[in-house]
């Protein structure tokens, strides 16, 4: 299996499109700044949910209704920060492969990920008996609590990727 | 004037002390966008209830305020993890066209978030119309913080 990952972060390497943003001076830093921008959008949005979820911000509009009306723009966030990201490691494979953070940070949006659907197949579906309260059910705080560590984790594993720690 | 305040500041213990480690350093680096994402989710909640675009049922004063408190808290841990980064590379932003910038529409941001926005933010009551001037407001708002995050992220690439 990861020799299989290996052979294809390899092989994508020699895309002649790959080596032609990796040596652009340009390209790299927009389609960087356009990630952080994106992950401002997404992150910035799920941490109001999640605030909401703790009875620590956003108190007075119900649990619901956040999150409805945020979802769109979290999913507009997602997709801005997934295509940069995913464009990121295309032009750069064997500089991600090698990289503990990189794999790190994949990890944990994964485990995010199985949080987000814990939480809509568990504690959410019985929203309408709690959907104003400021203390809101334990399933739906350890969602929250859940959520703000590994969002922050997979920011500041992002941010390390910068650093050849540990290769 | 400018140029020495920054080498003071660049010379200063604390500074050295930070550069010395650079597992401190990238720690603070990273918790700083941690930060970024919160104050980022405080400021967008808000503009895009002034432009019309989420919440449009709740008033634009109760989202504003129920977000009030992680825009100062988000800004503050920016400013605490911020600081330390420009002291100990003081003389590398001093010389970067994009930490002007940065810094430039930082001011311009902050002033319009406390004055101009604070004040349509709060003043409609419980009113939930979206103006003309509310989704001005909401577009300015993120405009300007877009122009401080931006730059910012092009500091360290092009230095």
């Amino acid at each position: 299996m990861l020799m299989l990952i290996k052979s294809v972060f390899e092989w994508v390497n020699e895309f002649p499109s790959s080596i032609a943003i990796r040596e652009s001076i340009y390209v790299y830093p927009a389609i960087l700044t356009t990630h952080i921008v994106g992950m401002c959008v997404f992150a910035g949005l799920v941490i109001m949910m999640d605030l909401r979820l703790l009875g620590f911000g956003n108190n007075s509009t119900s649990i619901s209704q956040i999150q409805r009306r945020l979802f769109p723009w979290q999913m507009v966030g997602m997709a801005i920060s997934a295509v940069s990201g995913l464009v990121l490691v295309y032009t750069q494979p064997m500089r991600f492969y090698p990289n503990v953070f990189f794999w790190i940070k994949t990890v944990m949006m994964l485990v995010a990920g199985a949080n987000v659907v814990a939480f809509h197949y568990g504690a959410y579906r019985s929203v309408a008996d709690w959907d104003t309260q400021v203390k809101t059910p334990l399933g739906a705080r350890v969602s929250g609590v859940v959520s703000i560590v590994l969002w922050g984790l997979v920011i500041m594993s992002g941010r390390l990727i910068a650093y050849n720690w540990f290769q | 004037m400018m140029l020495s305040f920054f080498e003071w500041m660049g010379n200063l213990a604390f500074s050295k002390a930070l550069g010395a480690s650079v597992w401190q350093f990238a720690l603070i680096q990273a918790i700083h966008l941690v930060f970024l994402a919160v104050f980022a989710g405080a400021v967008l909640i808000v503009d895009l209830r002034l432009m019309g675009r989420t919440l449009t049922d709740r008033p634009v004063s109760q989202v504003a305020r129920d977000a009030q408190p992680w825009l100062i808290g988000g800004f503050l841990g920016l400013l605490i993890t911020g600081v330390p980064q420009m002291m100990q590379n003081a003389i590398r932003e001093y010389y970067s066209i994009f930490f002007w910038i940065k810094m430039g529409f930082m001011a311009l941001a902050l002033i319009f978030t406390f004055t101009l926005r604070r004040q349509v933010t709060l003043a409609g009551g419980g009113a939930t119309a979206v103006t003309f001037q509310t989704k001005v407001v909401g577009l300015v708002s993120i405009a300007l913080w877009a122009m401080v995050a931006i730059p910012a992220r092009l500091i360290g690439l092009f230095s």
